[in-house]
């Protein structure tokens, strides 16, 4: 989609990589950089997510240490859905890993029409032997829910 | 086949936090004796050294997959009748039937809540 920075590859001779230039006029040398800062900026967001999920789940198991007797039952109900809340680490992580291999396989893509051998584009994408494929959590609009699954585990 | 609260209990899953989640969910349903694996490889090592009335178990995980470890352990006939719960995001429908297929129990999509987990753990132990 030109005009909306699409990392499209012009590969045209050998020449130093500051010399070649994508779409969107920056040099492929100015890409990598953004892809790389980009690929930092979702490892700090995993992190991030990790390290919230931790505390919540700290404070939560500290709570239902302490919950009241006569209230017990309600503040346990409470406690435990801001657990199970806490899952959006899973599934923030599981997104967050599906981007970095997309941006993976761009960097090395750009790292190699710039000459580059970059590490990156000779790690293996990840295990890939005979495996179903795996989607990670599906979008909104896509995913199916329990009571899908359940029918669909009922009916096969 | 009852629920017995005093089983011991695996829980496999590369996400310490999820891992933090089930078990206290499973806590507070009585279940005290839970053990925790971080992939399917680890799951299986302890599986074979331990008797394991319940296994919980994600998907998505390097190097073995649950999946791959629900069909080492439905092929090991020392572990073939251990009840196997998949918990995890993949909704794809050939891949809940490709799980049933290879022998797995329940299948709980993530997000999932406390009740969930109650009622498929009960569904298997016929309660």
């Amino acid at each position: 989609m030109p005009g909306r920075g699409k990392l499209s590859a012009r590969s045209g001779g050998k020449g130093r990589a500051s010399a070649k230039r994508a779409d969107n006029g920056r040099s492929v040398s100015d890409e990598i950089t953004v892809l790389v800062n980009t690929l930092r900026e979702l490892a700090a967001i995993r992190s991030t997510a990790e390290d919230a999920a931790g505390r919540i789940l700290d404070s939560a198991e500290g709570l239902l240490a302490f919950a009241d007797q006569e209230e017990a039952k309600k503040a346990e109900d409470a406690i435990l859905s801001i657990m199970t809340a806490c899952g959006f680490h899973d599934l923030v992580g599981q997104r967050v890993t599906k981007i970095t291999e997309s941006l993976d396989k761009v960097l090395a893509t750009r790292m190699s029409a710039a000459g580059r051998s970059g590490k990156r584009a000779e790690r293996p994408a990840k295990a890939t032997k005979a495996k179903l494929t795996l989607d990670g959590p599906g979008l909104p609009e896509s995913s199916q829910d329990q009571a899908r699954i359940d029918a669909l585990f009922r009916d096969n | 086949m009852a629920v017995n609260p005093s089983m011991p209990v695996l829980i496999v899953d590369d996400y310490k936090t999820m891992i933090r989640i089930i078990r206290n969910l499973l806590k507070q349903l009585g279940f005290a004796n839970v053990d925790e694996a971080g992939d399917g490889t680890a799951a299986l090592n302890m599986m074979r050294q331990k008797d394991y009335g319940l296994v919980i178990s994600d998907w998505n995980m390097e190097p073995m997959t649950g999946y791959e470890l629900l069909r080492e352990v439905r092929a090991d006939d020392c572990l073939s009748r251990t009840p196997f719960i998949m918990v995890t995001a993949e909704s794809k429908t050939e891949n809940v039937i490709a799980a049933k297929k290879a022998g797995v129990n329940n299948y709980i999509v993530k997000p999932f809540n406390a009740a969930t987990l109650k009622s498929k753990i009960d569904a298997i132990f016929g309660e």
